[in-house]
């Protein structure tokens, strides 16, 4: 475990007719005991650029990145020097407030992750050498007659959206982000593969289970209030 | 005007290899200025024996006005670790405050019940919590009442 001390103070001598000072400290810990957090994203600075698209906003924080209900805590700082600069931070759909030039936060996450879609692919019948099936832009062919062998480069790939595993002639297909990917309608249907198949129609590729996911609804999005260049630091404390 | 100054730091020795240390500083201005926020809601103390949901800052009349700004200070004053409280915030989840966790952020309220901060213990056993706002709000009422 790793000790992080997190200390806020606020101080102003004449925003009331009284002094105003105080400080609070915490050491930061998992859920419900006094372990320490040990995971962080590192301190990190997204540039926002005015060639970005124009919806501009980004994905700080995805819900994936960390356990949900855990004692996750983010951390976020307008770098720009212009005072009518902001970020405007939401989590999901949902207006956090306005972080204006040099102004920072640090708040609880509780990182409420949707579902990951899955679905199962068997390779079926007979598969030659060089038949090949294509999905998530990642092509297979084929280097075996043995349809377990494909079944296994398959499963070898490196997927950008998916994540693999195996079983016999079954590859399971887990999504990395929770959202709804439209690859499973029910457990009969598989969009955007491609089977290049030799002709004598016996090697197939079916979608023998699956279940569609749902989106996370507790990412942290931030969108700048000007279409020039604007940094944010930030960094995700999680367990 | 008012200047309230705030500062955070966030250290560790052994989180990493090497030593983290941020530590920054800023003052309270209203939106897009150089001016300081000039009303707080006065730093609350409140013990809370229920699980029932607590709007912190009630959003009584009006809709955003995009000369306003605001910071939200919010801590959890229980000394069991077990014991949390979870902030909401429209629809929307923010996270839990676990014993002696505190937050700071931005807060844009906008018409009555859209966007308010709510507060709900895990427990009914009693849980001491602190929150402030800082703002230049004109339709927030802390002593409200909020339907």
């Amino acid at each position: 475990m790793a000790t992080i001390n997190a200390t806020l103070t606020l101080s102003s001598g004449d925003l009331l007719t009284s002094n105003l000072a105080f400080s609070v400290g915490s050491t930061l810990s998992k859920a419900g005991n006094s372990t320490g957090l040990e995971q962080t994203s590192g301190l990190s600075r997204t540039n926002f650029l005015s060639t970005d698209p124009a919806s501009r906003s980004k994905i700080i924080y995805r819900a994936d990145d960390a356990t949900t209900n855990g004692a996750n805590k983010v951390y976020l700082k307008n770098l720009s020097a212009t005072a009518a600069e902001f970020f405007t931070v939401y989590i999901d759909q949902e207006e956090m407030g306005r972080l204006y030039a040099g102004d920072f936060a640090f708040f609880p996450w509780s990182a409420t992750q949707g579902t990951l879609e899955t679905f199962v692919v068997t390779a079926t019948g007979t598969v030659a050498v060089g038949e090949s099936w294509t999905f998530d832009g990642i092509t297979t062919t084929s280097t075996s007659t043995a349809i377990n062998t494909f079944a296994q480069q398959v499963d070898n790939e490196h997927y950008p959206n998916w994540t693999t595993s195996i079983s016999t002639a079954a590859v399971t297909f887990t999504a990395r982000h929770a959202s709804v990917n439209g690859v499973v309608t029910g457990t009969t249907a598989i969009t955007g593969d491609t089977l290049v198949e030799s002709g004598d129609g016996n090697f197939t590729m079916p979608i023998t289970s699956g279940a569609a996911g749902t989106r996370s609804e507790a990412d942290i999005v931030v969108l700048p209030s000007v279409a020039t260049t604007m940094d944010l630091e930030h960094m995700l404390f999680k367990q | 005007m008012a200047t309230t100054t705030n500062s955070l730091t966030l250290t560790s020795t052994d989180l990493f290899d090497d030593s983290l240390s941020i530590s920054n500083t800023s003052t309270c201005y209203k939106a897009g200025t150089t001016i300081g926020l000039d009303q707080t809601t006065g730093l609350t103390r409140a013990y809370l024996t229920a699980t029932t949901v607590i709007d912190l800052f009630p959003v009584v009349k009006g809709t955003i006005n995009a000369a306003e700004n605001g910071k939200i200070y919010i801590a959890n004053l229980s000394k069991d670790e077990t014991e949390f409280v979870t902030i909401n915030i429209g629809d929307a989840v923010i996270g839990r405050l676990y014993a002696g966790d505190f937050m700071w952020m931005p807060w844009s309220p906008r018409a009555q019940h859209v966007n308010d901060i709510e507060l709900v213990p895990s427990v009914a056993t009693g849980v001491n919590v602190e929150f402030m706002a800082i703002h230049n709000f004109a339709n927030i009422y802390p002593t409200g009442v909020d339907s």
